[in-house]
């Protein structure tokens, strides 16, 4: 491994090294809706590494965001397995899954969804005291590494986009996740604030931090992850390990046109 | 219209479960009140129209036997009376049925009718002979005597026995669980059973329009100077025994008002809440309904209708229900009284009622719904939901001082995140644990009372003895026997007291009267001769306070007395007197003890005392077990204030559940926010279980005070209905950890009403609800 990220896809079943420290594994993974003729997600294996930043990219309905769900633990498979850090969650309960989250994963969502009768620090620390740790002293220095330290004391509806997810990003980060799933971070941003969380995203990664990004951008996806997965009708039908970020670029983009055109 | 109503009827069968509880609470709230009303409405009634219809005594006086019966039938004149009975010849006997022995006034009359007291025969008939009596029903019926039972006079040498021929009822006398009664013969008949202590004159007035009593106290003092000094012994005027009808249902009115009124409250600020809450849960259809055409007034109008639609049933309901709870009571009266029941309500009061909960609910959610009406179309679609403010914060901040654990900090901080509403639910909770608070204390004020009444604990025994059996003979029989601890004999006579009208009873102790239980509200008991105790009504008419000392009048004969304490008396309405026997020396004749209160050695077999005593003189001495039963409307007072203190806890509950449902419902997109953040279901379910746990303990800890200073004044609004203050043991009811428990209690009731709502948040799909923005 170069140290920084080691990627693979995982197709079929197909064995992935031995030795390698999987973070993320699944199997065959299905998942239909209640009524939903087709699945949003239809027999599909993966396996991520620890320490990448994987984008999955896909239209909307694609099945990219419930395969993030289900990552997280918030969502069952109608059939598969999902598999984090060695842990079955299939054989988790309800409340085995919350402590699962708690524990491993930290999530960034499009809207931010802090919780807007809390501060910003009060909205970081939640999943610490959640899991009944006080870490004020770290979500302070989150919120400083984040550059937002002065907003402490605010509530999100004071706050701007960009502030409002890079406090979703320490809110995220407080409990040291080993992977940090993020869903469309950008989405609800301007252009100029997007590119400073993906930034931001990109250093944590660079710091060691293993992320799981959903993103319909190719561009911003092929700019900060090292590998991209892209996702159509419920199946992978590309994953690109990205050498550099110029042949990325053209290499998913002339993947997606060429799936788009199918 | 009609787009009004299936848009309403829509959104009630959506909110189903909201629909239920405004459903429960108004129908509570309505069928309290309806009874309340119909009580208050009928009651008065039922006494006017037996006193008109028996042509009821407006004065009824007793003169001593040595007065000229000519001198009392001038009297009516004297005093300005339209009609007269009397005088009649009465006697006090005593008989015995079965191994159970009586007092009653036995009065001479020809007949019952007549042009003053017209007795209501409702069973059998007038006597025809001198060994015939008739009975009121009241006393038959307390006492399982009817027509055809004999009854053994004892209370003369002879011993005759006496047939029961006839049942009535008398409007000129109490009922027999709260006054002494009256039996008739024939005139004839009353020398045999006369002694000269036990004899008097009945006469009954009757004026042309119903006199003040400030006005039958001027016709009494009138028609005592009249006649010889003494020659009255007593006094008894309709305004007195109208009291003493009206006055279960007087108290049972008071409190169902009260609490009627409370409950129209908490039903108001349900309303209110679920308006409020349904509102601001629906900004993103209300833009909607803007933007297809609804004007503001037609859209209050759907959210109103939705809330009044349920409160329609509930007023139907609620008003029918009332209406016939409150007949048995009515029947009650109507039965006491003589009168034949019929269903007694007035439809135009019923329909007022029915109008007036509608109004008031509409009113209430008409208020919250304006805001519906007034939002912006585009504002409300953008909005999606009401902005919430940064309410609960200090709360949330202190409880993360105390170091709690997150869920509950965060539900701390919900609980009052909508102050109004936070407000409205604290009302409801409010009211609920006040009315426990108030069921819980008055039944214990009413037995402490009732104990002291009854000398409950303080003697087992009672014994009365015949005249024709000796006070020695009596207290020799009691002092023989091993088990006999302590005897406090008893007499009595009235006295006449300065500035009070009618004579006063007056009970004249021999013994150690201060261990029989008599509450003392003021000052002390008495411990020497001319020293007297009296309840607040008498000293409050004869304006005396402790320490006063006057000039009483005992058989036409002065007594030099000094108030020393205040007394808890509900005979006569606390027109009473208790004193010393000794303090009567000087008087003649003399004043002897008829009644035993007997103290028996701790262990001791009461059964087997009775029967041994009541054998030595069964004819002569009725021995029986102290009664330290409660009375009939003490009973159904209790009864009422239990099923109203269980309506309210009800609709508090109902008030923290709503208040709860509304909050988890507009919070589900936080709560699923933090169930992606690793909050475990029951985390969850602890969030929103402290919430409604903390408007609980909040409304509780309020409630507290509310509730005593309630019970204070309901205790004193019954006492002084009774011509009585209440004595400070009464208040004193509560033990300290009840006041702690009961918050607690309703703490956890409120935790248990959380469930429902917890459950449903704990079990929410993240992925839907987030989805769903």
């Amino acid at each position: 491994m170069d140290g920084r990220t080691f990627f693979r896809a995982f197709r079929g079943g197909g064995g992935g090294k031995n030795g390698m420290s999987e973070l993320v594994r699944l199997t065959e993974v299905t998942k239909v809706y209640q009524g939903g003729i087709t699945g949003a997600l239809n027999g599909v294996s993966l396996l991520v590494e620890k320490g990448e930043f994987t984008a999955i990219m896909g239209p909307s309905g694609s099945g990219k965001s419930t395969l993030l769900n289900l990552v997280a633990g918030l969502d069952r498979p109608t059939s598969g397995s999902v598999a984090v850090g060695g842990m079955d969650l299939g054989k988790l309960g309800e409340a085995g899954l919350a402590r699962f989250r708690r524990d491993n994963i930290g999530f960034v969502f499009q809207f931010f969804y802090l919780l807007p009768n809390l501060t910003s620090l009060e909205n970081v620390l939640i999943p610490a005291q959640l899991k009944g740790s006080e870490a004020t002293a770290r979500a302070r220095e989150l919120l400083g590494q984040l550059g937002i330290q002065d907003i402490a004391d605010r509530f999100p509806a004071r706050l701007s986009g960009g502030q409002q997810q890079r406090v979703a990003i320490a809110r995220a980060l407080i409990n040291s996740p080993t992977l940090l799933l993020a869903d469309e971070p950008t989405g609800a941003l301007d252009t100029h604030t997007g590119d400073q969380v993906m930034e931001l995203l990109g250093k944590l990664n660079r710091d060691g931090q293993t992320i799981l990004l959903v993103t319909h951008d190719a561009k911003l996806a092929t700019r900060h992850a090292a590998r991209v997965i892209s996702v159509m009708d419920g199946k992978i039908v590309d994953d690109a390990r990205l050498e550099s970020p110029e042949r990325a670029a053209s290499e998913v983009i002339r993947v997606r046109s060429e799936e788009a055109s199918r | 219209m009609r787009a009004i109503f299936i848009k309403a009827l829509a959104d009630l069968r959506r909110r189903r479960l909201q629909a239920t509880v405004i459903f429960l609470t108004v129908l509570f709230a309505m069928a309290a009140g309806t009874t309340a009303v119909t009580l208050m409405s009928q009651t008065r009634d039922p006494y006017q129209v037996a006193f008109e219809k028996q042509r009821g005594a407006h004065l009824q006086v007793a003169f001593r036997p040595n007065t000229d019966p000519q001198l009392i039938q001038g009297t009516a004149a004297t005093i300005g009376a339209s009609a007269y009975g009397g005088p009649y010849p009465a006697s006090n006997i005593q008989f015995r049925f079965g191994d159970r022995k009586f007092y009653v006034d036995a009065v001479g009359r020809d007949n019952p009718g007549g042009a003053v007291e017209v007795l209501n025969i409702t069973s059998g008939r007038w006597p025809v002979a001198n060994d015939e009596i008739v009975l009121t029903r009241s006393f038959s019926e307390l006492n399982k005597i009817s027509v055809g039972d004999r009854l053994k006079v004892t209370s003369v040498a002879q011993t005759p026995t006496l047939t029961v021929v006839g049942e009535v009822v008398d409007i000129d006398e109490g009922s027999a669980d709260l006054s002494s009664q009256r039996a008739w013969m024939l005139p004839a008949a009353l020398p045999a059973l006369s002694t000269p202590d036990s004899s008097f004159y009945l006469m009954d007035y009757r004026f042309p329009s119903d006199p003040t009593g400030p006005q039958l106290q001027t016709s009494l003092g009138l028609l005592k100077t009249s006649l010889p000094p003494g020659s009255v012994a007593g006094a008894l005027t309709y305004l007195l025994i109208g009291s003493i009808f009206n006055i279960t249902n007087q108290i049972l009115t008071g409190v169902l008002v009260a609490f009627s009124v409370f409950a129209l409250a908490a039903t108001v600020a349900i309303v209110a809440t679920l308006v409020t809450g349904i509102v601001i849960s629906a900004y993103r259809e209300i833009g909607i309904m803007r933007a297809v055409g609804f004007t503001p007034y037609q859209v209050v109008q759907v959210f109103a209708l939705q809330i009044v639609m349920p409160a329609l049933a509930a007023c139907l309901v609620g008003v029918t229900a009332g209406t016939l709870a409150s007949q048995p009571l009515l029947a009650n009266s109507s039965h006491a009284l003589g009168l034949a029941y019929r269903p007694t309500f007035s439809i135009g009061l019923d329909l007022l009622l029915f109008a007036g909960g509608i109004l008031v609910v509409a009113v209430a959610a008409t208020v919250p719904a304006l805001r519906a009406g007034m939002l912006k179309p585009i504002v409300a679609i953008t909005k999606a939901s009401a902005p919430r403010g940064s309410g609960g914060r200090m709360l949330r901040h202190a409880a993360a001082r105390l170091r709690l654990p997150r869920p509950v900090v965060l539900g701390i901080g919900d609980a009052f995140a909508r102050p109004l509403r936070a407000a409205l639910t604290l009302i409801t909770v409010l009211l609920g644990v006040a009315t426990v608070v108030v069921a819980v204390g008055l039944p214990r004020s009413f037995e402490l009372i009732n104990n002291s009444e009854t000398g409950a604990g303080k003697y087992q025994v009672v014994v009365t003895r015949s005249s024709a059996y000796p006070d020695s003979d009596v207290m020799r029989v009691l002092n023989a026997q091993p088990e006999t601890a302590r005897v406090v004999a008893s007499g009595g006579q009235n006295v006449i007291v300065p500035g009070v009208g009618d004579p006063v009873n007056t009970r004249l102790f021999r013994g150690d009267s201060s261990r029989l239980g008599y509450m003392v509200v003021a000052g002390r008991w008495y411990s020497a001769p001319g020293e007297v105790v009296a309840p607040a009504a008498l000293m409050h008419d004869a304006h005396l306070k402790i320490g006063d000392s006057f000039t009483g009048t005992a058989n036409g004969q002065p007594l030099q007395l000094r108030l020393v304490g205040e007394t808890y008396d509900i005979n006569n309405l606390g027109h009473s007197l208790f004193m010393d026997i000794a303090t009567m020396a000087s008087v003649t004749p003399a004043v002897e003890p008829f009644l035993y209160d007997v103290t028996l050695a701790p262990g001791s077999d009461v059964s087997a005392y009775v029967r041994r005593v009541a054998a030595v003189e069964p004819d002569l001495l009725d021995v029986r077990a102290s009664d330290t039963s409660t009375i009939a409307p003490v009973k159904i007072i209790d009864l009422v204030l239990l099923i109203l203190a269980g309506v309210l806890a009800l609709i508090g509950v109902g008030g923290v559940f709503n208040t709860v449902l509304l909050n988890t419902r507009e919070r589900i997109h936080d709560t699923a926010t933090l169930k992606a953040l690793g909050m475990s279901p029951r985390q969850v379910i602890v969030m929103v279980g402290a919430s409604a746990g903390l408007l609980a303990l909040v409304g509780g800890l309020v409630a507290m005070p509310l509730g005593l200073s309630l019970h204070h004044v309901l205790n004193d609004v019954i006492s002084n209905s009774a011509g009585n203050e209440t004595p400070p043991v009464a208040y004193a009811v509560f033990n300290a950890y009840e006041l702690v428990l009961i918050p607690l209690l309703g703490v956890g009731v409120a935790i248990a009403a959380a469930l429902i709502p917890g459950r449903w948040a704990a079990r929410t799909n993240v992925v839907e609800v987030l989805h769903a923005e």
